[in-house]
């Protein structure tokens, strides 16, 4: 029963606040984040049960013998539910303040409820359909927020995108659904595992896997589907948070962690989203240190992050990838809410480099993100380090040294990127009154900046009425667990690790003995991410850089290679191979094949033949009752005609 | 009784409603959809009404004036009747009456070939359903050439239907077969293929299908919504009912010799109808090609032999009936208010309109196949059925004309919806309550097909069986 509730308390939220938001009026933010925290207490409540042998059932509704649909909640979803409820609570509460005196205060977390259910139906779902229903609803969620201010053409456009790449990621699992129903005949995990090897030859297995993997990519922002989530930071910033950092793009990791016996028995799929993995990783993070705007560093920094991830599940060490993702939403949410308190606080400014010197300004903003840097850049102690540390190495043991390379020199680049950010965004002198082209802004439109974000309030000045522990009071909860919750995996034996023992099934392979020890690894984690560090700090944090800090980033602008700027140019050719190329064929079938080839045909053909065009000649008296007249007449005088015959010859043989 | 009510009640209604003087539009309208509220809950409740029966002529075959209901006629005239009662209620304006009235008397000729146990009487109604839609267009469409258009090329496919039924009928000695399950006609290799292709011929320009569907275009876009929506949502579906319920049966053989043909054309019209959705600038056409390629992927189902994909087929059938009408529905209330559905001309109507924004959306995503809703359920049986019997390129293209929807679907919500609101379009009133009651049947029916299609798919399951078994033991 319990269940049942978790399961559809957000989106009784959601209908509430969508239908009633008008009267709700600034009760809707609250409604909307306790029944979050409701859902959150419901899924503790269900720990014992989830944690038993098996997991706890319930069933939903069957459409066919094979098609049943049913929740589950075991120890994986489990952990995601705490996720997506407890860190969606806060990020509910900070919304209240952030979202204060928006004219569509209610629809927000109308939109923001439902997202919390369709993330419920992915991960609680006991089947591999009800996974796609939820799959298809988080991208309907996500599309609802990223385009929030609709009126604003970039987040129309932005939205849209996000929505097509995600279908693309859809309709990969639905390839994958069919091969499984094709040779299993059911949709139900038990039956898939259970049954997969004898059903599946290696090739087959390989492309199952493919199929769920190009889902993960879609909807986890993996190379090559991840030009959608930099310009998913259109969203208002809470939603960055929860949707595109802590939560629904981490849906991929849940994926290839659900079908870890899929994954284990297939070598192949294994190398493939390993590499991938470890591509994005990296891609990812070069791409952090070519943006300007604060919101998109974070969303490069999350695309590199979750590539460490999808690395970790994708080589077999499923209990690392899945820990990285833990700890990654605490301190991804935290690293977001604090960039939005910023954000809001100097009205709707997204780039950094109009920022400077805010820590005098902002001092708990400065702490709150000074310990997500720490925490993403993997300082010893913090949560980052743990689990990146865990996949890091993961990849050794499993016989990958050129990821392990990846993995190593993607640490550094995010301890420079991260602290960059840090240091542009904190340090020196504040930026905001300098001309922009001064900065070598020349496209502010393009940057981020003020002027281009769509937040719409009733009234004209910028609202401060909302009590600022709104928004703080959840930063400083989640900053306890960025802190402190890598401990958990923190030695041989941690609770962590016996959570999940037994849980993920062994790669059928021979361990591969790693060249050196784990202490190792991390001593040479650790040297690499100084040396990151000192990078950023000679180019950004020492004195002498903020000294003419303005300059330097006018430079470091204006000099910025094109093919970081145009994202190693993946939106110009989708657009150049793709996008045009549709358009182009679909308006030419419109307005040409279909008017001047096939129509012309079909004219060519009637009028060839001189009684048709007679007949309709001498028929086109212009009488419109005249035309109908004939139909009838002529559908009757059928009639008529059989029932004269007939009647009168005799019926009956 | 009950089926004959059906028919010929709605029919005879339609021609009381004239009755009604013109000005009292609203009373007309209202008077419509009780009538078909009424077929509705007829059907509901006498779903095992027994079929009405009248020996007809003997010679030169057996036919017989014999309706009942079957178990996919019985979905297909409750989506009938969802369609009517809503395209009868959003109507207003100067014809509302008159095309109320032609809106019931085409419910009473769809619901006779729906009904029609009898391939000749299936092949009369056919063609009396082809003259209210006729009518309207003549009547309030702007251009009378699209009339035309419809009716010349519907009168061709009529043609050879009854040639067909003609000549199927002298093969078989009885055309009195649909839905029989103790028929067993096979119809031999001299006539199957001719009388084969027309069905097929007739089949295809209904439903329509490239290369067919060049009416389909203008005529969506000049009839008024309310009629659209009920042609496009039912009408539509005959052609493909025909196959299900005339070829399956009896021209199993002539079906599987024609299966790459169909497949071949299906698939074209998928990736075509998408492609052409993605450049139209008129929403109504928009949906019009929608209808191209969605309906396309339901011919590749019927052919495809495969019980889950016909199981699937009449979920999707079902399901794009109440979309498709949704969606007519809405952007008929936009172009009342904006008087343009031109989508470079319109556009951020979501500030002022926000419940005609969720209806609109809500058709859409069923449209585009989001999964929870109904598009999606039909989509995953039929495309599952076809890949489980090897056909894994039309399951593939599919895949591919799936992402295209969701690119025309959001381009046509978005370009009417989204963006700044413009100075130059009026400002009206949100959607009225009674336009809210039109479409709220159509959307509870998505939604609730969307999550559990399984009442459509038992329903029929053993006649889809009993059917397949012959296609596929002919193989």
């Amino acid at each position: 029963m319990l269940l049942y509730l978790l399961w559809l308390l957000p989106l009784f939220g959601g209908v509430l606040l969508w239908a009633f938001g008008p009267q709700l009026k600034s009760w809707a933010g609250p409604i909307g984040a306790a029944l979050i925290g409701v859902a959150f207490v419901a899924t503790v409540v269900l720990w014992n049960d989830a944690t038993a042998p098996g997991g706890l059932h319930a069933g939903l509704v069957t459409w066919l013998p094979g098609w049943s649909f049913g929740l589950q909640l075991d120890r994986l979803s489990l952990i995601w539910s705490l996720i997506i409820t407890g860190v969606g609570f806060l990020i509910h509460v900070y919304s209240i303040g952030y979202m204060d005196g928006d004219r569509a205060f209610a629809r927000f977390f109308a939109y923001m409820n439902f997202f919390v259910f369709a993330m419920m139906t992915l991960v609680l779902s006991d089947n591999v359909i009800g996974l796609l229903v939820g799959w298809g609803l988080v991208g309907l969620a996500s599309y609802f927020l990223i385009g929030f201010w609709f009126e604003k053409p970039s987040a129309v456009a932005a939205a849209r995108k996000a929505f097509v790449m995600n279908v693309v990621g859809d309709v990969g699992i639905m390839f994958a659904v069919f091969m499984i129903v094709a040779r299993i005949q059911s949709i139900g995990y038990a039956d898939i595992f259970a049954h997969f090897q004898q059903a599946f030859s290696p090739t087959a297995l390989f492309l199952v896997c493919l199929g769920l993997f190009i889902g993960c990519a879609a909807k986890s922002a993996q190379i090559p589907l991840h030009t959608w989530l930099p310009d998913a930071m259109e969203g208002p910033t809470p939603v960055s948070a929860l949707i595109h950092a802590a939560t629904m793009v981490t849906a991929g990791v849940y994926l290839i962690a659900r079908f870890a016996p899929l994954w284990s028995a297939s070598a192949d799929a294994r190398e493939l989203v390993g590499a991938i993995g470890g591509l994005t990783a990296i891609a990812g993070a070069i791409l952090g240190c070519a943006q300007w705007d604060i919101k998109r560093i974070l969303a490069y920094s999350t695309m590199s992050q979750i590539g460490y991830m999808i690395m970790g599940v994708g080589i077999g060490a499923y209990d690392a990838g899945v820990f990285h993702f833990f700890t990654h939403a605490f301190f991804k949410a935290q690293l977001f809410l604090a960039a939005g308190i910023v954000i809001h606080a100097l009205a709707d400014e997204q780039d950094v480099r109009r920022m400077g010197g805010l820590w005098k300004q902002m001092p708990f903003a400065f702490v709150a993100m000074l310990v997500g840097v720490l925490a993403i850049s993997g300082v010893p102690g913090l949560s980052g380090f743990f689990s990146k540390d865990a996949v890091i190495y993961g990849a050794l043991e499993s016989g990958h040294p050129w990821l392990y390379a990846v993995g190593l020199v993607t640490a550094g680049i995010t301890a420079y990127y991260m602290f960059r950010l840090l240091f542009v965004t904190f340090f020196g002198a504040y930026r905001g009154n300098v001309d922009q082209s001064d900065l070598g802004i020349r496209h502010p439109e393009l940057a981020g900046t003020a002027a281009s974000t769509g937040h719409r309030s009733d009234e004209e000045e910028p609202h401060h009425h909302a009590p600022a522990w709104l928004m703080s009071v959840p930063v400083g909860i989640l900053i306890v667990p960025t802190i402190a919750i890598g401990w958990l995996d923190a030695w041989p034996g941690a609770p962590w690790r016996q959570f999940f023992a037994g849980f993920f099934p062994r790669v059928n392979e021979a361990a591969v003995a790693a060249p050196f020890s784990e202490t190792i690894s991390t001593v040479l984690v650790f040297v690499v991410v100084v040396a990151g560090f000192a990078i950023a700090y000679v180019r950004y944090g020492a004195p002498a850089a903020l000294r003419d800090a303005i300059a330097r980033l006018r430079t470091e602008t204006v000099r910025m290679p094109a093919v970081l700027v145009n994202a190693y140019y993946f939106d110009a050719a989708y657009d150049a191979l793709l996008v045009r190329p549709a358009r182009v064929l679909g308006g030419w079938f419109d307005r040409f094949v279909d008017p001047h080839v096939i129509d012309a045909g079909v004219r060519e053909v009637a009028i060839t033949s001189q009684w048709l065009g007679h007949l309709f000649r001498s028929f086109q008296t212009g009488l419109v009752r005249a035309y109908a007249l004939s139909i009838a007449f002529g559908v009757l005088c059928i009639v008529a005609y059989y029932a004269y015959a007939f009647a009168f010859t005799g019926s009956g043989r | 009784m009950t089926v004959t009510a059906l028919v010929l009640g709605p029919i005879l209604a339609g021609f009381l409603l004239y009755a009604v003087p013109r000005d009292r539009a609203r009373v007309a309208t209202v008077l419509a959809a009780l009538v078909a509220a009424l077929t509705f809950v007829l059907a509901i409740a006498d779903a095992h009404a027994a079929d009405a029966s009248l020996r007809w002529l003997s010679r030169p075959f057996a036919a017989s004036f014999h309706l009942g209901l079957g178990p996919i006629s019985y979905w297909l005239v409750l989506l009938l009747s969802l369609a009517t009662f809503g395209g009868a209620l959003a109507l207003s304006g100067p014809r509302a009456r008159n095309v109320a009235a032609q809106l019931l008397i085409l419910q009473g000729a769809m619901n006779g070939v729906f009904l029609a146990k009898d391939v000749l009487l299936f092949a009369l109604f056919w063609d009396l359903m082809l003259i209210p839609v006729f009518l309207v267009l003549i009547e309030a469409g702007p251009h009378a050439r699209s009339a035309w258009k419809y009716l010349i090329y519907n009168l061709a496919g009529g043609l050879a239907l009854l040639l067909a039924t003609a000549a199927f009928g002298v093969v078989a000695g009885t055309t009195d077969l649909i839905g029989n399950p103790n028929a067993h006609v096979v119809i031999g290799a001299t006539w199957g293929g001719w009388i084969f292709a027309g069905f097929a011929l007739a089949f295809l320009i209904k439903t329509p299908v490239f290369p067919f569907h060049t009416w389909m275009p203008d005529t969506y876009a000049d009839l008024p919504s309310s009629a659209v929506a009920v042609v496009s949502a039912v009408q539509s579906k005959a052609g493909l009912y025909g196959f299900l319920a005339i070829a399956l049966p009896f021209l199993g053989e002539q079906m599987l010799q024609a299966r790459t043909l169909m497949f071949v054309l299906g698939t074209i019209a998928l990736v075509y109808g998408a492609l052409a959705a993605l450049a139209e600038r008129d929403a109504k056409r928009v949906v019009a090609y929608s209808s191209l390629s969605h309906l396309g992927l339901i011919l590749i189902a019927i052919f495809s032999g495969s019980p889950l994909a016909l199981q699937g087929a009449v979920v999707y059938i079902v399901a794009h009936g109440l979309f498709s009408a949704a969606l007519f529905l809405t952007l008929g209330a936009v172009e009342q208010r904006e008087e343009t559905r031109d989508l470079t001309r319109l556009g951020g109507l979501g500030v002022r309109n926000p419940k005609l924004a969720g209806a609109l959306m809500l058709g859409a995503l069923a449209a585009l196949g989001l999964p929870g809703l109904a598009g999606f359920s039909g989509e995953i049986l039929i495309l599952t059925g076809i890949f489980e019997n090897g056909f894994v390129w039309p399951a593939i293209v599919t895949l591919i004309a799936i992402v295209l929807a969701s690119a025309y679907m959001l381009r046509l919500f978005q370009g009417i919806m989204n963006g700044p609101e413009l100075p130059d379009l009026p400002e009206r009133r949100d959607m009225t309550w009674i336009e809210g009651l039109a479409i709220a049947p159509l959307v509870a029916g998505f939604v609730l097909l969307g999550l559990n299609p399984a009442p459509v798919i038992t329903s029929h399951a053993t006649i889809t069986a009993a059917e397949n078994t012959r296609v596929v033991g002919s193989r």
